[in-house]
């Protein structure tokens, strides 16, 4: 009985989601909430099809990540803009392998996130590891890698770390 | 002039100079995978000063969050597209580079 609760509950935190989505592609129309309630009620269905709801995602703590998220890229970014420009071009390419324990979705994000930062990129895992390409072998990478993966563990409760 | 004009023309700026840097380091950077770094960069920093910039010009919430999916969107094709691309850049090229691990 318990399992069915969780199971709803996931479910009502998906919709709502899906129905913010629609009020932003939308808008406030009285006349489209018919459709927005079929599609909301047809998307939640595929979502829960497509992503089995085995666990629920600390949300908050995602939004947490964010804004260290936001101002390490705008730093990074000015930092790789900066190399970019310069008439000797003051790189140091490599690459880094991190220790990385996520499972295959948490892991998916983790990478897409150092893909997104400057300075950094994500070439898939090898035994384990996550194959980090930096633009500056310098700079210290491994530290990143590991406090956002704690960060994101406390996100994604090992319960729904997905089976490989 | 109000303080907003002056806000997004300043952002919208900001996010093109990301985007031409983005352009400038795709056409210098020496290698495959440093080149990708530039792509995935200017999808993450320029839109999303542009976006931002564009939010001030935003008539209601709606259009806010709109910006904000467009920039979600993006960051979430272009960061799982340069993994992928750079994974296979990796497999196509590991025989003969002795330094990839």
């Amino acid at each position: 009985m318990r399992e069915g609760l969780r199971t709803s509950w996931i479910a009502a935190r998906r919709a709502a989601l899906l129905g913010l989505l629609w009020f932003a592609l939308v808008g406030p129309d009285a006349e489209a909430l018919l459709p927005g309630l079929l599609a909301v009620g047809a998307a939640t269905w595929l979502s829960l099809r497509l992503l089995p709801p085995i666990s629920a995602l600390r949300a908050w703590r995602i939004l947490v990540m964010l804004p260290p998220f936001l101002w390490r890229s705008i730093v990074g970014g000015v930092d790789v803009a900066r190399r970019a420009f310069h008439p000797r071009l003051p790189l140091k390419p490599g690459w880094v392998e991190a220790p990385s324990h996520l499972g295959g979705g948490g892991r998916a994000v983790l990478g897409g996130g150092f893909s997104l930062m400057p300075g950094t990129l994500v070439a898939g895992t090898r035994r384990g590891h996550l194959l980090v390409h930096c633009l500056d072998t310098s700079q210290p990478v491994l530290r990143a890698v590991a406090d956002d993966e704690a960060a994101l563990t406390r996100a994604i409760p090992p319960a729904e770390a997905p089976p490989r | 002039m109000m303080a907003a004009d002056i806000l997004t023309g300043v952002l919208v700026l900001l996010g093109v100079a990301g985007f031409f840097a983005g352009s400038v380091g795709l056409l210098r950077f020496p290698d495959t995978h440093s080149r990708l770094h530039a792509l995935t960069k200017a999808d993450n920093l320029g839109l999303g000063l542009i976006a931002f910039g564009l939010a001030f010009q935003a008539e209601g919430v709606a259009d806010i969050l709109k910006l904000a999916l467009i920039w979600g969107l993006a960051i979430l094709a272009a960061g799982t597209a340069a993994q992928l691309v750079a994974r296979s850049a990796l497999e196509e090229r590991a025989p003969a580079e002795e330094d990839a691990p």
